[in-house]
């Protein structure tokens, strides 16, 4: 169940391919702990193996992260979702969509796929529940047409985990 | 009875201190108001900063050539009586023409004004902070006349600009050891009356001394930095589409000093363009910099021609 976007993807543009070069040699340089880059030779859709960090809910567990790049990245976000299944998250959909901010409204081109990951394992180390969001039915249902969760409207409500 | 009359005096103390509390608030709002439909005159994008009680205010100014100049207003209760005293990043302040009708958008004219007059002032100091070695100030500093800096062999040098002739002979003094300092200033004296006001700073400077001047040891690192922050490139990509600005190096920087990002201007421009905070004054968009969220001010530049 990878969320195909109902929208039709338009290839890279020049300054996005270019820019994601940098940040995939970046990357390989200096990787965030805890992730893995998954080498294949698309640049528009990477797939990353997180690994839970030691200490908290979900140390040695490893997910995997598809982040699928727009065609005119970095001015807008890239669509991040975990691939099935999904960690136990109050902020995770049980179809791997994220609530999290900074993947929507408060993305800035300041900000780098390792930026965002290490975002990301931080909202899992900070949880202390392993449940699904209240919501969680009712969304999934609303997105089984394949919506990306790039159209949802989020209301970011708790920024405790 | 005794107790209730005392409360009673109490009960009317309290609603006197009630009264004239009402009229302190009414005044208060009535001056709130004024200052806010002001400030909406001037425009809200182009305000910096407001305090809580209204009395300080600072603006951003552009001038005719993008820099951006930062005008700070103080106000008090009695104003528009009394005209607010200005201040900025200017080497010299402006005589504001005040009179009762006169409004806050009257005083920023004026200011903008008189930094479009000084257009000759700021471009000498770009053309000192970016071509030569200046060791004070650390950042460059609009308001300040001054720049030391070091020429080699051990010494610096101090130039004063005139702020109202700046393209004239600067003031200087030497500093350094002495046997190094005398053929610079015999140098000075005989060859300063060839500096010519169409020749820039440093050309001049060769001119006048006979050698070649040292350049910032900074310079390489800011060369790093020429990276764009948005695309991560240094140039813009050679493509039809992106007409005059096809291959372009990075055309903007952001002027916090702690900052200081290189972006294109055209990826700023896109970047802001593709978010709701943005804010348009004719063809200037008002937005905070993707890095430390200072504000940043980008003219609108068409790339098909």
């Amino acid at each position: 169940m990878t969320s195909s976007s109902a929208t039709s993807r338009k290839a890279l543009s020049k300054i996005a391919s270019n820019r994601l070069q940098k940040e995939l040699v970046e990357w390989q340089v200096n990787p965030p702990v805890g992730f893995k880059h998954k080498v294949t030779d698309n640049l528009q859709r990477w797939v990353i193996e997180v690994n839970g960090a030691p200490g908290t809910l979900y140390a040695n567990e490893t997910y995997q992260l598809q982040v699928d790049f727009p065609e005119h990245y970095p001015m807008e976000a890239p669509q991040v979702i975990f691939l099935p299944p999904a960690p136990l998250h109050p902020h995770i959909y049980s179809n791997g969509h994220i609530c999290l901010d900074i993947l929507y409204d408060s993305w800035s081109p300041a900000m780098t796929v390792s930026s965002v990951c290490i975002s990301i394992l931080s909202m899992l180390s900070s949880s202390t529940v392993k449940q699904r969001p209240e919501d969680n039915d009712r969304y999934v249902k609303n997105c089984r047409n394949g919506r990306s969760p790039k159209e949802t409207r989020w209301w970011f409500h708790d920024d405790k985990v | 009875m005794m107790a209730k009359r005392g409360l009673l005096r109490a009960g009317i103390a309290t609603e006197c201190a009630g009264q004239i509390r009402c009229r302190e608030l009414a005044n208060s709002s009535s001056f709130c108001r004024k200052l806010y439909s002001e400030i909406e005159e001037v425009g809200w994008e182009h305000l910096v900063r407001l305090d809580d009680n209204l009395t300080f205010l600072s603006f951003r100014v552009l001038d005719a050539s993008g820099r951006v100049h930062v005008m700070e207003v103080q106000v008090d209760k009695t104003y528009p009586q009394c005209p607010p005293s200005i201040s900025g990043d200017v080497p010299y302040i402006p005589k504001i023409e005040w009179s009762a009708t006169s409004r806050l958008k009257d005083a920023v004219i004026q200011f903008k004004k008189h930094v479009d007059t000084l257009e000759d002032f700021w471009s000498t100091l770009d053309d000192i902070d970016n071509s030569l070695w200046v060791v004070n100030p650390n950042f460059p500093c609009r308001a300040m006349c001054h720049r030391l800096v070091n020429i080699g062999n051990d010494c610096i040098v101090l130039f004063s600009i005139n702020a109202r002739s700046p393209k004239t002979v600067p003031e200087c003094r030497f500093m350094g050891p002495d046997s190094s300092i005398s053929p610079l200033r015999k140098a000075w004296s005989r060859n300063c009356k060839k500096w010519m006001q169409e020749k820039s700073f440093r050309d001049n400077l060769v001119c006048v001394f006979g050698f070649e001047l040292p350049k910032s040891p900074d310079t390489e690192k800011d060369e790093q930095q020429l990276e764009c922050g948005i695309c991560y490139a240094q140039h813009l990509p050679i493509e039809d589409e992106l007409g005059t600005k096809s291959g372009c190096p990075t055309d903007y920087q952001c002027d916090n000093a702690n900052c200081r990002r290189a972006f294109h201007g055209l990826c700023l421009m896109d970047w802001l363009r593709s978010i709701t905070t943005t804010r348009q004054s004719f063809d200037v968009l008002f937005g905070s910099c993707p890095y430390c969220s200072e504000p940043v001010a980008v003219k609108i530049t068409n790339t098909r021609s």
